[in-house]
């Protein structure tokens, strides 16, 4: 077993922008630490790298591919008792369904995936997915690059089973998003940039995004979430230690740290996604105070559309199907 | 020691670093060009030729026609653009030269990627292009630059024209002047002159710099990643896709050796044209 004790400087693999780099710094500081930080845009290429044999003491992977990564035997227990700040997480994480009795992971954000829209260009929402094919904003519109996201929101529209395999269904899915090509500005996962630069006035995009575009733009309040009436994708995303990891021990100080209330109310300041954390509930309510659509409930966890971990084939067929759509 | 055998110790430090960087990682690609991969993405050896049947699976007909097509009208506008500058420079930049070509070079010390992104603040929509057209009261709305075919190719021809100008001016410059002035003296206009002495002294140059940019633009995926749309997806993309996004390192390997058999052919037409002229300038 593993003991949270300083063991070296932190090899830490994430999304970019996804953390607050001031609770980084302070957690060198205080621990007398380097982070190294490298950063992934996606689950599989952070996978990919992992498995090459790169080495990371912590990392990031949504719920689904930590049930994958404690299938194959990728990361390690963590000791809960001898963590301090457990306490203030959420108890639906106490037994999520990726990962029983929490014993590999512990919980770091929450989001909701919706349309993302300017509310001075735009006044014709009608709350459904198809908002994404808006001719008051063709060629300023953007999907994510992202496999999931995008037959998510073409399953979900047909009423479909969010994680569906069957083929017939997601070939109308893919018809619908070839259909949209004509009115898109492109696939990115670079939203904040899309809509900040104006370039964007419809987007397909993360809750917590959101938070990040009004700080950029002159007019916050032109920047609306849409969470859409048809279903939307809803999930969480962990810390997790693989067990190649060399300095587990940093690792396990890191992940306390990042969940002691004052700080998870920080990092939630400054990322805009809630964390599933008691100490920050009254900072992300402040943040949220004119827009539910961004809160991720319990219940949006419990009742809502969360991405399932497909065996190899099913996945195969999903990201095969995205290429379709992208190089026809 | 014979002469021959020193000789060939001199290639010793060139011959270890390409079998280190280039033949052993090559021999890698190949490797998993043939596998296939585990539950969680890791790569594994094997025998799974069809992973080459894929390639040239009818879906990605339309990818390669584009990035075939991007790539030429690239080469064709780096020609043009290219021509006149490294003309100039040979002929008249005389004490200039060195600093003249040396200002051709200089954007290329920097990463390409850093300056496609450059692209991305000074061509989109609320950026400083538009602000000056709006301003100018060329367009209301300003004019959309970004996400298009057009801003995909000129990204490309903004980061291989220097492969287009360095061989031209070479090419120019090793030409004797008094060619020209000799078809001058002959009654020849000046476009005689330059089709019938210039143009073909320096195809050479004009062959070797269609080459170099027709070769990495095929390949390039940056240029349709930050400035193309959704309807700019090149090969490059797609084998960059299948490494990262798909995580399927096979297919993307197989995909990396045909791109490279392609390129190899069109390599190789350029290099034995270029040796039968340099015979034929000898003989």
């Amino acid at each position: 077993m593993i003991e949270p004790k300083v063991d070296g400087d932190l090899y830490y693999f994430n999304y970019s922008q996804y953390i607050n780099p001031g609770l980084v710094k302070e957690f060198e500081k205080k621990y007398d630490v380097r982070v190294i930080q490298s950063y992934f845009d996606a689950m599989e290429p952070m996978l990919a790298k992992l498995r090459a044999g790169n080495t990371y003491d912590v990392i990031f992977p949504t719920a689904e591919y930590v049930q994958r990564l404690i299938q194959q035997e990728q990361i390690l227990r963590i000791p809960r008792d001898k963590l301090e700040n457990l306490d203030n997480i959420y108890s639906y994480f106490d037994d999520p369904w990726y990962d029983p009795d929490s014993a590999h992971s512990v919980p770091y954000s929450l989001y909701i995936t919706g349309i993302g829209y300017r509310a001075d260009v735009i006044d014709n929402m009608t709350g459904s997915w198809n908002d994404l094919g808006n001719e008051e904003a063709a060629g300023r519109i953007y999907m994510l690059d992202d496999y999931q996201e995008a037959l998510a929101a073409g399953n979900l529209l047909h009423g479909f089973d969010m994680n569906t395999v069957v083929e017939s269904e997601l070939e109308q899915t893919k018809e619908w998003l070839i259909g949209l090509k004509p009115l898109l500005r492109g696939y990115s996962v670079d939203t904040i940039t899309n809509m900040s630069s104006g370039n964007a006035w419809i987007e397909h995009l993360w809750n917590g995004d959101i938070i990040n575009i009004r700080y950029r733009v002159d007019d916050p309040d032109t920047i609306q979430f849409q969470k859409c009436s048809e279903g939307f994708p809803v999930g969480s995303d962990a810390f997790c230690i693989p067990v190649n990891a060399e300095h587990p021990g940093t690792a396990l100080k890191f992940i306390d740290f990042m969940c002691d209330p004052k700080n998870a109310a920080r990092n939630v300041n400054w990322n805009g996604y809630p964390m599933p954390n008691r100490g920050q509930d009254q900072t992300f309510a402040d943040l949220a105070k004119d827009d539910p659509n961004i809160v991720v409930t319990i219940d949006d966890l419990e009742g809502g559309d969360q991405f399932a971990n497909l065996p190899q084939e099913d996945r195969e067929l999903w990201t095969n199907t995205f290429l379709e759509v992208k190089a026809s | 020691m014979s002469e021959n055998r020193f000789a060939h110790l001199l290639l010793a430090p060139a011959g270890l670093w390409l079998a280190l960087l280039f033949a052993v990682p090559l021999g890698i690609v190949v490797a998993v060009s043939l596998g296939t991969t585990d539950p969680i993405y890791q790569a594994v050896y094997g025998w799974h030729p069809e992973n080459y049947a894929d390639v040239f699976d009818p879906l990605f007909t339309p990818v390669l026609l584009r990035s075939v097509g991007f790539a030429l009208a690239t080469v064709v506008l780096c020609l043009l653009i290219g021509y006149p500058i490294a003309y100039y420079i040979a002929r008249f930049g005389g004490r200039w030269k060195t600093l003249l070509i040396a200002l051709v070079v200089l954007p290329f010390l920097v990463n390409y990627l850093v300056r496609t992104y450059a692209w991305v603040a000074i061509l989109s929509d609320e950026g400083l292009v538009n602000g000056i057209v709006t301003d100018a009261g060329l367009s209301e709305n300003g004019v959309r630059f970004l996400n298009t075919p057009w801003a995909v190719i000129g990204g490309l021809v903004y980061g291989y024209l220097a492969f287009m100008i360095l061989p031209l001016y070479a090419a120019l410059d090793r030409m004797d002047p008094a060619l020209i002035e000799a078809g001058k003296d002959l009654y020849g206009s000046r476009w005689q002159t330059f089709w019938h002495v210039t143009w073909p002294a320096a195809f050479q140059g004009v062959a070797a710099g269609c080459v170099l940019v027709f070769l990495p633009a095929v390949g390039d995926f940056i240029s349709a990643q930050l400035l193309g749309g959704a309807d700019t997806y090149m090969v490059g993309n797609l084998i960059q896709q299948q490494f990262l996004e798909a995580a399927n390192w096979p297919f993307g390997a197989a995909l990396t050796i045909v791109m490279m058999a392609f390129l190899l052919i069109w390599l190789s037409i350029y290099l034995r044209s270029a040796a039968r002229a340099s015979r034929e300038a000898t003989a």
